[in-house]
């Protein structure tokens, strides 16, 4: 009798674009293939300002792990963390105190791959291949034992994360559970791509994005929608904002073109 | 990524002059990049580099014989400080080219000029090509990475094989895996089951296939070969072991080796007498609520319908649509995990509470819940049900320590026509149940037939209402106040008027449009007031009342002061009326003894039917009440108890809605002093008002 071996597909398929990597692609950066960069000069095209976006994205990743820091979290849960590029949250949380520990969390597997290379000898952060859509899953990952300390404060960071997420799959519901697993002063960082400042193109941009053979589907929301996903934190000043406006701090941190501030809603909650 | 770091052969000038304009060019350069390159340091960082890199450029600058080599390297350093594209390249030329130029110490020679264009080439150089490693090294660790992650899977899938064969030989799936040459490699116990004998491994699949269902299967292996889609399924029939025939459905699909080259065909057979059970228990769960154990909204659709056909008629079926009070205050709280043990602790005294009827207890979407009761002649009444619900969950449960006790809302159809359709009763409910949470927690609202349609109406004419304002189909109209004794007249009272709804304000005061709308009523009328007192015409006192919105507005003072000053009306012609029930609020009391205090009459409406509507008088500087409409046709003798308590305290009363004489007669027997009313002139514009008079 022969063995029932080889049947499962491999599902890593560089003709499927990953969002993952069309963001590494638009931030500038060279970890992608053709179809990535396909969609991503696609986009590009429609929403000419998005390299801003997604630096000010990657900008505002490193104020809030200092904000973090400053408040004393020294671990980090990022969940959608993507492909490693520069000034991950590891680079900016252990250039400041090389003991901070950082989980990372993608679905994507090459992603994940690439993580866990560039972490091989880094024994304070690891990556989990995990969907968000399943807490269970990262909660109870061994990477997420080992590094967390449920005891102590977190700093849980969706950034350009919970746009991907359908309001089937309740992502209310989602940061909920994230959120009742952390424990009170651990905060929450988040970026979410704003439905009520953008215009036309934006919305073809995303119809790029659904209609490509990417499973990732764009779902935009407003400020009052983005701001419910904070249900249960306190957002710290200056609120939940476009993404330029997050306390910034120098010129990087703000676009030239003004209304690619507000092409990101960002904000940052404090659970009490 | 390497680090930046101070170059030690990057000497800075010794005079302070030209250190300061390295750092203002330096800092410019920093400013101008920042905006286009992501890189891992801060904005003191970024200076402090480029300051750098900025020394040892002019370093080199100062050589002779000039060597470029020293630029070439900033161009490397500046890929290595992270996603420094062409914007970055572009800027940084732009900058050093104009910059380096204009330095002091660079002023001097002609020499200089060609030494920065060279270098600034070499710069450029050396960007380039340190840029093209680092995106061959990126690509390269994304190979290595696929790599990684393709053998990474593949560890999976061996995992995965160990847990598919327990799985197969456990599934009672019939599972058979076959050749590119259709024949049976691989079968699981099942598989036996369902053909009565475990197939042959080398047996042809065809065989097993009964001739009825040979067509069928032949079509759909072509198709999977074809790789049409991911899997191809059919029912069919297989031959038993016996000669019978046992109906089944086959899913196949294909399956590949290492090279991604189709190997196996997968072939999952389901005995459909199995799959009948199966489909009863993905009902089971398509149709309850994981949490609460409690049939869902779809379910108990479903069930509303079976149950409006069976029902007595005699008793017919009550259907309640409850909502737990102050749910999200818990939630918000003490979260979302304690949330849900309320939820399920709600649902078991539910169906305690309802155990002896014949009903059927239903979560809804979050917290609300539905019940639908079979009436029959012991069937407690509605408020009686409500009562026992409530009190049932007045009893505190503890969750984590906290106590709570909840409260529910309710929404009621009380025997619904059996021809209903379900979402429309549905709906009903829900309607009457936001009508029953506008009041108070714990309520319960029948719902009315006519009160939706009014609703309906109401709602559609408050979306109209804005854009026939702005096209003038709503104006001012007049009607006179009178001495019920002797019928003179002691006021005006301006009203709106809209040809679509006699209760305009009512429904500007839904929508908030009354605020505005309001001060405009108050300037026309103080402006046709003074005009009519000016030409001599007519010189009385003008009467507007307030809906509960403006009583409450913090801007109502404001608002009648500067009606007050554009018009010149004189503040003691003017008389506000409130509605009583608004002086509950601190801000329309405020409000009204601060219009008191500036000479306006204050009367109040809708007076007569509160407890605390006598104590008001004596508290607050009012000048008249006004009896409301339904009262004044009701001429009840206790109405009348309440006049001489009025005048003790030196407040005249009016009586609104006198439609006929006799209504006229009884009330000034009663003590009444002024009226309003079809008896003594309807509303009517500016021009026929005055004639009329």
């Amino acid at each position: 009798m022969a063995e029932p071996q080889n049947w499962v597909p491999l599902g890593i398929d560089t003709n499927v674009p990953s969002m993952a990597r069309v963001y590494d692609y638009i931030l500038g950066g060279a970890h992608n293939f053709a179809a990535d960069r396909q969609v991503g000069s696609q986009i590009e095209k429609l929403v000419p300002g998005l390299p801003s976006v997604a630096r000010l994205n990657r900008r505002f990743l490193g104020r809030a792990v200092n904000f973090l820091m400053d408040q004393g979290i020294r671990q980090f849960l990022d969940i959608g963390s993507g492909i490693p590029t520069v000034a991950n949250v590891h680079e900016v949380a252990q250039e400041r105190d090389p003991a901070a520990r950082i989980v990372y969390v993608d679905k994507d597997p090459v992603a994940v791959a690439h993580s866990q290379l560039m972490l091989s000898d880094n024994e304070n952060a690891a990556i989990v291949q995990a969907d968000m859509r399943d807490p269970e899953a990262v909660l109870s990952s061994s990477e997420v034992g080992r590094l967390l300390n449920f005891d102590e404060p977190i700093g849980l960071l969706m950034l350009l994360m919970l746009h991907w997420v359908p309001d089937e799959d309740d992502p209310q519901k989602l940061v909920a559970t994230y959120r009742d697993a952390l424990p009170a002063g651990s905060f929450i960082v988040m970026t979410h791509v704003a439905k009520d400042q953008i215009g036309e193109n934006v919305g073809e941009a995303a119809e790029v994005v659904n209609r490509s053979k990417s499973a990732d589907q764009m779902h935009m929301r407003t400020h009052a929608q983005v701001n419910a996903l904070f249900d249960g934190f306190e957002l710290v000043e200056p609120g939940l904002v476009g993404c330029g406006e997050w306390r910034p701090d120098g010129p990087g941190d703000i676009a030239d073109d003004a209304s690619m501030n507000m092409f990101l809603y960002a904000g940052v909650g404090r659970k009490d | 990524m390497t680090n930046p770091s101070r170059r030690p052969d990057a000497v800075p000038p010794a005079d302070t002059a030209a250190v300061r304009a390295r750092e203002a060019l330096a800092r410019k350069w920093s400013y101008l990049v920042s905006s286009v390159i992501v890189v891992a340091l801060s904005r003191d960082e970024l200076d402090a580099e480029l300051g750098a890199q900025l020394d040892a450029m002019c370093a080199a600058l100062h050589k002779e014989p000039f060597d470029p080599a020293p630029f070439e390297e900033v161009g490397e350093r500046l890929v290595a400080l992270g996603y420094v594209n062409e914007p970055g390249l572009r800027r940084t030329v732009d900058v050093l080219g104009k910059g380096l130029l204009a330095l002091e110490e660079f002023s001097a020679t002609e020499q200089h000029t060609v030494h920065v264009v060279g270098g600034i080439g070499a710069l450029a150089c050396g960007f380039v090509s340190a840029r093209a490693r680092a995106i061959l090294d990126q690509q390269e660790s994304m190979q290595r990475s696929l790599l990684k992650a393709a053998h990474d899977a593949q560890r999976d899938q061996r995992q995965s094989e160990a847990k598919f064969a327990g799985l197969a030989s456990s599934s009672t799936n019939g599972i058979l895996i076959v050749g590119l040459d259709g024949r049976v490699a691989w079968g699981n116990d099942a598989i036996g089951d369902i053909l009565g004998h475990q197939p042959e491994p080398g047996t042809r699949l065809a065989e097993l296939v009964a001739p009825q269902s040979i067509v069928v299967f032949r079509e759909l292996m072509e198709r999977v070969l074809a790789e049409r889609d991911e899997f191809q399924r059919e029912r069919m029939q297989l031959v038993r072991g016996d000669g019978e025939f046992s109906r089944v459905t086959l899913t196949a699909s294909l399956l590949r080796d290492d090279d991604g080259k189709p190997s196996h065909v997968l072939a999952m057979i389901d005995d459909d007498t199995e799959l009948a059970l199966l489909q009863g228990e993905l009902r089971r769960q398509s149709l309850h609520d994981v949490l609460t154990g409690l049939p869902n909204r779809q379910f108990f659709t479903t069930h509303l319908e079976t149950v409006l056909r069976r029902a007595d008629p005699e008793f017919g079926v009550t259907v309640f649509h409850l909502d737990l009070d102050a749910f999200g205050l818990v939630c918000n709280s003490l979260g979302g995990r304690v949330g849900d043990q309320l939820l399920q602790h709600v649902a078991r005294r539910l169906r305690a509470v309802m155990s002896r009827e014949q009903a059927m207890v239903a979560r809804f979407d979050g917290d609300e819940f539905g019940i639908i009761v079979e009436n029959t002649a012991t069937t407690p009444d509605i408020a009686t049900t409500m009562a026992s619900i409530n009190a049932d969950l007045a009893e505190p449960i503890f969750v984590d320590d906290h106590g709570l006790a909840v409260s529910v809302s309710a929404g009621v159809v009380d025997r619904p026509s059996p021809d209903v359709d379900p979402t429309e009763l549905l709906r009903m409910a829900d309607l009457a149940l936001r009508q029953a949470k506008k009041d108070q927690r714990g309520q319960w609202q029948l719902f009315h037939g006519n009160q939706d349609m009014e609703r309906r109406r109401d709602h559609a004419l408050a979306v109209v209402m804005p854009g026939a304002w702005e096209q003038g189909d709503i104006g001012v109209c007049y009607q006179p106040v009178r001495v019920l004794a002797t019928g003179e007249l002691a006021g005006v009272e301006a009203v709106l008027h809209w040809d679509l709804s006699d209760r305009c304000a009512e429904l500007a005061d839904q929508t908030g449009l009354i605020l505005p709308m309001g001060e405009w009523l108050m300037r026309i009328t103080a402006g046709q007031a003074q005009w009519w007192r000016q030409r001599g015409e007519l010189d009385a006192q003008f009467g507007i009342r307030l809906t509960h919105h403006q009583s409450t507005d913090a801007d109502l003072v404001s608002r009648v002061a500067k009606v007050v000053e554009e018009t010149g009306m004189p503040h003691e012609r003017l008389t506000l009326c409130m509605p009583v029930g608004v002086l509950g609020v601190a801000d329309a009391a405020e409000n009204l003894s601060t219009l008191a205090a500036r000479g306006v009459r204050i009367a109040l409406e809708d007076f007569g039917l509160g407890p605390r509507d006598l104590a008001w008088l004596s508290e607050l500087p009012i000048a008249s009440v006004c009896v409301p409409k339904d009262l004044t046709r009701r001429m009840d003798p206790r109405s009348v108890a309440l006049i001489p308590a009025v005048h003790e305290v030196g407040v005249n009363i009016c009586v609104d809605g006198i439609e006929t004489a006799e209504q006229a007669a009884w009330w000034t027997q009663a003590g009444a002093d002024l009226a309003i009313g079809a008896h003594f002139g309807s509303p009517l514009d500016a021009g026929d008002f005055l004639k009329e008079l």
